[in-house]
């Protein structure tokens, strides 16, 4: 109620008490907001980036070749150091933290939360898995021990293939979330915002892997490929990030023009669109200017993720907040 | 698909359901009932000060206000001018006692990941204080912005429709305590027939009078009806109450599927890319 | 009370709030049912269901205008002009005059037809007074208001106690000096364009009004009416009460199901406490307190000037000399006339108002206060801290440590260091009460039914019951003086305090006091059926004669049944008198016996078993038929005939006028509110009641009439969410938070002369203090138009103060100390105020 209380508009002398009440209950939210902050704006941006991770570490495996390979070492531990701090990050925002093992009572299909936790550990554990098998072939078990031939058994590419569902479980459901959801810019956008995830994930993973492989010139055709899936996720998640501010119209879109949110929301859709026209520009240039510009194009893809997540956690507090939104969400068609 | 109209005064509540019938039109904003499930529930005083919204200090439905009385002044019409012949039962002074739905498909139990949010013996919604872990999600999932945490003790609540006194064959707190029988307590379909019947008397008086919380307004889009019912003589938007809310996880399997695609667009794409690398390798 | 008293014979609610579900129309009026009466409201709104119109006349929209069909603005303190002209429209409607009907019952029920001396001289005659007004002091010689015919009563009778000449009659009712005339001229200038005028209600509205209340009333139909404090606290309250009694007995309203008048009573057990009552001119059961004069030296006295001959209260002697019997026991005898001696009797004003006036003058000393916050509740509250400060002593029980106890340390004026707490003299003692859940005891509520409760569980700690602390108190002094022989210490020994106690705290047995009350045989205990059963010889003992026979001889309390039904549930509680539902129910039949319909039956005559029977207990002698006829010298109720529904009065029926009982006036007269931005345009050389009681005092000034520095109407009244003065819900969270602050509700219109917006703090001013609120801009409030101007009223809650969660300023430290001259009642409905916006600063004095 105090956050009520502090929202509460000014009044002009003489107005009574029913103007207030014209156009929507005395300004205050018909729905209650998500409690989600940082944490949660982390756990999207690290979930999404471990997940892209993995699929590319996979793709690399499967197909890439021995060119390949240190994207699959690098993707392999991305996948895992990216998900690690996840559950933390899960764990420390629940109410009860003490009690999050609560959590592995049920599996409700239709709870995207519940599948999440699910989904969640599942790729914990593939990540591990992975991030294991590749650790041994780097050594860092030594060479002939008994612990080095036993995690050898391991089975590399099946370890890869398996890791493909739960990767893109990760990097997708957290949409579907958001959309399961009353909050208006959310609810609006269900069927959008996994994808939108999805690709901002492979694309910021992809991103994040060419920043750390960019030194090594032997890598040139993996970059090319890490390039080509970052140039065709940056185009689902410009095309999709329009789709979204359409969608919205608006009055359930005011989040993504007004304040804070709304200028992180312009800048997702500027940093990604400049990454992306880079890119495309890159592929024109020779390789020295193709190499910064692909490394710049990164960093702005990168950018864009995290201002991506972030507009949507906190432009969904405002959009909450907002009566005419969820008005609009649910008007009566009479 | 029924048309709204025969919707109307349905519900898809399941035999045996108990729940509340409110009908604001004998409604004289008393409070009682806000104080009485306080009191039951010994809920703790809320954040404190005068807002100026009429005669509602209370404001929303929270973690522990369970019951909330809405107030909308509409003295004036569109001319300023003030009238003297009232509709029949309240009217321009809006009072409405503010409650969770219980809804037929509940959202908020939909989305609970531990469990802790069940449907009892009465077909109502309860949070089991003793598994919830303060996640959180269920509280966007409501519709109607009924479960909320507390800052307390870091868990979710809401009204439980004194699941301890029904077990008791007693009824709850607040259908006891009001005056006027605003809030009827009993069986559903009981209710509902009541509910069809007094509207169609009130609108035979000139009284604008609907349901919330049948299958036609309040408890559609796959809610199939709210247990915890209304007759309101305004559009719910007034009332701050969504008119044609929709069951949120309607759209989880479509999102999942137009994620998939993505998935598989991606990650074909993606093999592609890679494809070329090994290929090239080799060629 | 005096106001129903006067016209029909007790002061109390005439119906039940169950009969209002009968009504086919209610007005409630002068008060605000639905916030304050919510239990109660449940039955108008069952009315509704059943097809009745509800209206509401009130200054604010409130919670109970939301569901009446008809909501009438009008201004406060103009209520009589608004009824004098509903008198007026139905004594000259052509209905009304022609349906036989109405005829009958005014005929027959009421003293319509007697003719009134020809020295009497109406307010129309005197530009405002009546007949025998001694400006000087302020008082009215009431010698000329009698009856023609009638024995001349001796200078200072109450009553006429000499056995009454039949007064002359007109059954006619066209004799010039007939009561019925003399209201018809009296109320003539009350027409439609003075309620316009006056009360700020368009002609048409009221037109509306009594035209749905005249076609309401009749042989079918009945119409009620409900008023709460907005009619008593005027200093013409009483007259607007009795005016309401005036136009329902025209109308035949009285004594049907459906009809009457509803007094809601402001507390659960406030009826209660004037039945045994509190008040310190009333003994048990309406027995006026003997004074300390020389007509009521000895029983004897008091019995010739205040027994009357017929009527009910001929039994007076009975009543009496039973509650001696109770109260001195073995020490009341006829020799001491039984006890007489012993009681108090009082030599002037000691209403509430006036207490305070001597506590701060030094006069009294010391102060129990239970139940009660005079520091916030008191009028012109800051006399009243002031005068708690110049006690010597102040005992306080209370659920919370209320500002009454607390001032000391607290009060605005001791934290802006006007006040010093070591320089207030006063010996404070806070002793905790335990709550209605905590003790056994019954509740008195507004319609006269009494409802046991059981304790529930134990008070806390050293909180106790008021049983416990009266009844050791008692003991203790009874102890003190167990050794004096001094006039103060026969009191206290002659008094009987046996009764035993329980449990490990020594709780006084409710039970034990219960019989008391109900009355029982002296020489065997046995408990009386009733009122009828009790002697003037001592034989008898009897606490309340009205609730003689409460407790049935088999020991069972009676207010312990809770067998309900649909009409008169007389096995649930027990009402006063003798379990009757609805009072002065013969005027439910007709003259001959019979109900005036079928929809409207309530009691009939039964000639075959000679008895009055029905849905209630009959409020008329049982067994007495319709065509009696009294023999002359006839004494009591024999003196009445058989068409005689109120038994209280001395001729058995309703007053139009009334010759004795209200000083005031015979018949109800409008003026305006001591303080009003208005003259008083009925009689503009008597804005203001001629014999209201006033307190002149440096610290009390009044605003003149039209005051400029006072522009505008202030009206305080409370909120449901919290109880009068604050003891009982400023401190309790649930209650505290649902209205949090004092607040100051005003119209947009006057919030846009003044630039106040919701929310801002504005300060309301009188002479006598101010108080800081928050604004509340509604219109619900709204502006009328007075004699031609705009005239602002505002609206403030009395119930905050410094204490507790919900605090606010004090609306009272803004009102004056000024009595009603019948009730002694303060005025606080209506007075005159300015507001402005902003704070009051600290330190800074009115």
């Amino acid at each position: 109620m105090a956050e009520l209380r502090a929202r509460r508009y000014r009044r002009a002398p003489g107005e009574p008490v029913s103007t207030a009440t014209r156009e929507s209950y005395y300004g205050l939210p018909v729905i209650h907001g998500p409690h989600w902050h940082w944490p949660i704006v982390f756990y999207f941006i690290l979930g999404g980036l471990a997940g892209g991770s993995a699929v590319l570490a996979a793709a690399a495996r499967l197909l890439g070749g021995p060119p390949a390979r240190p994207v699959v070492r690098a993707g392999r531990y991305l996948a895992f150091l990216a998900v690690l701090p996840g559950p933390l990050l899960l764990i420390v925002d629940l109410g009860r933290p003490e009690r999050f093992h609560h959590m592995l009572r049920v599996i409700k299909l239709r709870s995207p939360m519940s599948l999440g936790v699910w989904g969640l550990i599942a790729f914990s554990l593939s990540a591990f898995l992975n991030a294991l098998r590749q650790a041994v072939d780097d050594g860092f078990f030594g060479r002939s021990n008994r612990l080095a031939r036993g995690f050898r058994k391991l089975p590399d590419r099946a370890l890869a293939i398996a890791s493909t569902v739960p990767a893109f479980f990760l990097a997708g459901y957290t949409g579907v979330l958001l959309g399961a959801t009353a909050v208006p810019l959310w609810a609006r956008n269900a069927l959008l915002l996994g994808p939108l995830f999805l690709c901002s994930a492979l694309s910021s993973a992809a991103a994040t892997l060419s920043l750390l492989l960019a030194r090594r010139s032997q890598n040139d055709r993996a970059e090319q490929a890490l390039a080509q899936v970052e140039f065709l996720a940056l185009t689902g998640e410009v095309t999709l990030l329009e789709a979204v501010r359409r969608k919205s119209g608006p009055v359930i879109g005011r989040p993504l023009r007004r304040g804070a949110e709304g200028r992180a929301f312009a800048g997702a859709r500027a940093t990604t669109a400049a990454a992306l026209v880079l890119h495309g520009l890159a592929l024109l240039l020779p390789r020295r200017w193709r190499q910064r510009l692909g490394l710049l194009a990164s960093i702005l893809a990168l950018a864009g993720a995290f201002l991506l997540r972030a507009t949507m956690v906190f432009g969904g507090h405002r959009s909450a907040d907002d009566p005419a939104a969820t008005f609009a969400l649910t008007r009566s068609d009479e | 698909m029924k048309g709204p109209a025969a919707l109307e005064g349905t519900t898809r509540a399941r035999p045996g359901a108990f729940g509340f019938l409110t009908d604001t039109t004998l409604c004289i904003g008393c409070k009682a009932c806000e104080v009485a499930c306080k009191q039951w529930n010994q809920l703790p005083m809320d954040d404190f000060g005068f807002t100026g919204m009429s005669y509602d200090n209370t404001g929303d439905l929270g973690a522990t206000t369970w019951r909330h009385v809405a107030f909308i002044e509409r003295i004036s019409d569109r001319e300023g001018r003030r009238p003297t012949t009232l509709a029949p039962f309240q009217s321009n002074w809006l009072m409405l006692s503010d409650v969770c739905k219980h809804c037929v498909n509940a959202g908020c139990m939909e989305a609970c990941p531990t469990g802790a949010i069940i449907r009892t013996e009465f077909d109502t919604v309860v949070i089991q204080q003793d598994i919830c872990n303060g996640c959180g999600y269920c509280v966007p999932a409501c519709p109607f912005g009924v479960p909320a945490l507390s800052p307390l003790d870091g868990k979710a609540h809401k009204c439980t429709l004194c699941y301890d006194r029904l077990k008791d064959g007693l009824e709850p707190a607040c259908a006891k305590a009001c005056p006027t029988d605003a809030i009827q307590f009993g069986p559903v379909h009981a209710l509902m027939d009541r509910a069809r019947a007094r509207v169609s008397e009130l609108r035979a008086q000139g009284v604008d009078a609907r349901i919330y919380g049948d299958q036609a307004l309040g408890g559609t889009g796959g809610i199939g009806g709210l247990n915890a019912f209304f007759i309101l003589t305004a559009p719910p938007e007034v009332y701050n109450l969504p008119a044609k809310p929709e069951l949120p996880q309607r759209r989880v399997l479509p999102a999942f599927f137009t994620t998939a695609l993505a998935a598989l667009a991606l990650g074909i794409a993606t093999l592609f890319s890679f494809r070329r690398v090994g290929r090239m390798h080799h060629g | 009370m005096p106001g129903l008293g006067a016209r029909l014979g007790r002061g109390g609610a005439t119906t039940t709030l169950a009969s209002l579900a009968d009504s086919d129309c209610i007005v409630i009026m002068g008060s605000n049912m639905a916030e304050n009466h919510p239990v109660g409201f449940r039955f108008v709104v069952k009315a509704r269901q059943r097809g009745a119109t509800v209206i509401h006349v009130d200054p604010r929209f409130s919670r109970t205008s939301a569901l009446a069909d008809l909501y009438v603005p009008i201004r406060p303190g103009s209520d009589l002009v608004f009824l004098g002209a509903l008198v007026n429209y139905v004594v000259n409607h052509e209905r009304w005059q022609t349906d036989p009907f109405f005829r009958e019952y005014v005929l027959h029920y009421t003293n319509a037809s007697v003719i009134v001396s020809t020295d009497f001289r109406d307010t129309e005659d005197l530009a405002g007074v009546f007949s025998g007004y001694r400006a000087e002091q302020r008082r009215y010689d009431t010698a000329s208001w009698h009856y023609a015919g009638q024995l001349h009563p001796v200078e200072g009778e109450r009553w006429p106690c000499r056995p009454l000449v039949e007064p002359e009659r007109d059954p006619t009712l066209q004799h010039p000096n007939c009561a019925f005339q003399l209201v018809k001229r009296h109320f003539a200038r009350y027409t439609p364009e003075l309620v316009e005028e006056v009360c700020g209600v368009p002609r048409e509205l009221f037109l509306r009004v009594a035209e749905t209340i005249l076609a309401n009333s009749g042989r079918e139909r009945t119409t009620a009416f409900c008023y709460a404090v907005a009619w008593t606290q005027h200093t013409i309250g009483t007259q607007i009460i009795s005016c309401c009694a005036l136009l329902q007995l025209l109308l035949g309203n009285i004594g049907r199901p459906g009809g009457g008048i509803l007094a809601l009573r402001g507390h659960a057990t406030i009826q209660g406490s004037t039945d045994i009552p509190t008040l310190f001119d009333l003994l048990p059961g309406y027995l006026k307190m003997p004074r300390a004069v020389p007509e009521h030296a000895t029983l004897a006295g008091y019995f010739a000037s205040e027994r009357p001959a017929t009527g009910l209260w001929y039994d007076m002697p009975k009543f009496l000399i039973s509650l001696l019997k109770a109260w001195y026991g073995d020490a009341a005898t006829p020799e001491n006339d039984f006890g007489y001696t012993f009681l108090p009797k009082i030599g002037g004003d000691y209403s509430f108002q006036s207490i305070l006036t001597m506590m701060e003058d030094g006069i009294i000393k010391g102060l129990f206060v239970m139940g009660m916050n005079p520091a916030v509740g008191g009028q012109n509250a800051r006399l009243a801290r002031r005068a708690l400060a110049n006690l010597d002593w102040l005992v306080v029980r209370d659920v919370h440590e209320i500002e009454t106890a607390s001032f000391w340390y607290d009060a605005p004026e001791v934290r802006n260091g006007e006040v010093r707490p070591q320089d207030i003299r006063t010996e404070v003692f806070f002793l905790p009460a335990a709550i209605a859940a905590e003790k056994d005891g019954t509740f008195t509520n507004t319609h006269r039914l009494v409802q046991w409760h059981d304790k529930a569980i134990d008070p806390p700690a050293d909180a106790r019951s008021e049983a416990h602390f009266v009844y050791h108190l008692g003991r203790r002094l009874k102890e003190l003086y167990a050794d004096d022989d001094s006039p103060a210490g026969q009191q206290i020994r002659a008094l009987t305090w046996d009764y035993p106690t329980t449990g490990p705290h020594q709780e006084p047995d409710l039970m034990a006091v219960a019989r008391e009350i109900s009355g029982y045989r002296v020489a065997d205990a046995r408990p009386v059926a009733g009122f009828h059963e009790l002697a003037d010889d001592g034989s008898t003992a009897c606490g309340c004669w009205i609730y003689a026979g409460i407790v049935t001889p088999e020991g069972e309390h009676r207010a312990k049944r809770r067998r309900g039904d649909e009409r008169a549930s007389p096995d649930w509680g027990f009402a006063w008198p003798a379990n009757r539902r609805i009072l002065y129910n013969r005027a439910s039949a007709d003259p001959q016996g019979r109900p005036w319909s079928e929809r409207k039956k309530w009691i009939w005559w039964d000639p075959d078993q000679g008895r009055w029977v029905g849905y209630d207990v009959p409020d008329f002698p049982a067994t007495k038929p319709p065509d009696y006829q009294p023999p002359p010298g006839a004494k009591g109720l024999d003196a009445h005939p058989g068409t005689a529904p109120f038994i209280m009065m001395l001729d058995g029926r309703g007053w139009l006028f009334v010759p004795h009982g209200l000083v005031d006036g015979p018949l109800p007269t409008h003026y305006e509110p001591w303080e009003s931005p208005i003259p008083n345009l009925l009689y503009p050389t008597q804005p203001r009641s001629p014999v209201a009681p006033v307190f002149l005092r440096p610290d009390n000034p009044y605003h003149e009439i039209a005051d400029p520095r006072y522009p505008y109407v202030i009206t305080t009244y409370r909120l449901t969410e919290h109880h009068t003065a604050g003891g009982m819900s400023r401190w309790v969270p649930w209650l505290a938070e649902l209205q949090p602050a004092g607040f100051v509700e005003i119209s947009p219109e006057l919030a846009r002369e003044l630039g106040i917006a919701t929310g801002d703090w504005v300060v309301v001013e009188t002479a006598r203090g101010s108080a800081e609120a928050r604004a509340l801009v509604t219109e619900r409030v709204q502006p009328l138009t007075i004699a031609g101007r705009a005239v602002h009223v505002i609206g403030m809650p009395w119930h905050f103060g410094f204490g507790g969660l919900a605090t606010g300023g004090i609306a009272n430290e803004l009102a004056a100390l000024i009595e009603d001259p019948n009730s002694l009642i303060h005025e606080a409905k209506s007075f005159t105020c300015t507001i402005r916006k902003g704070r009051l600063r600290e330190g800074k004095a009115p």
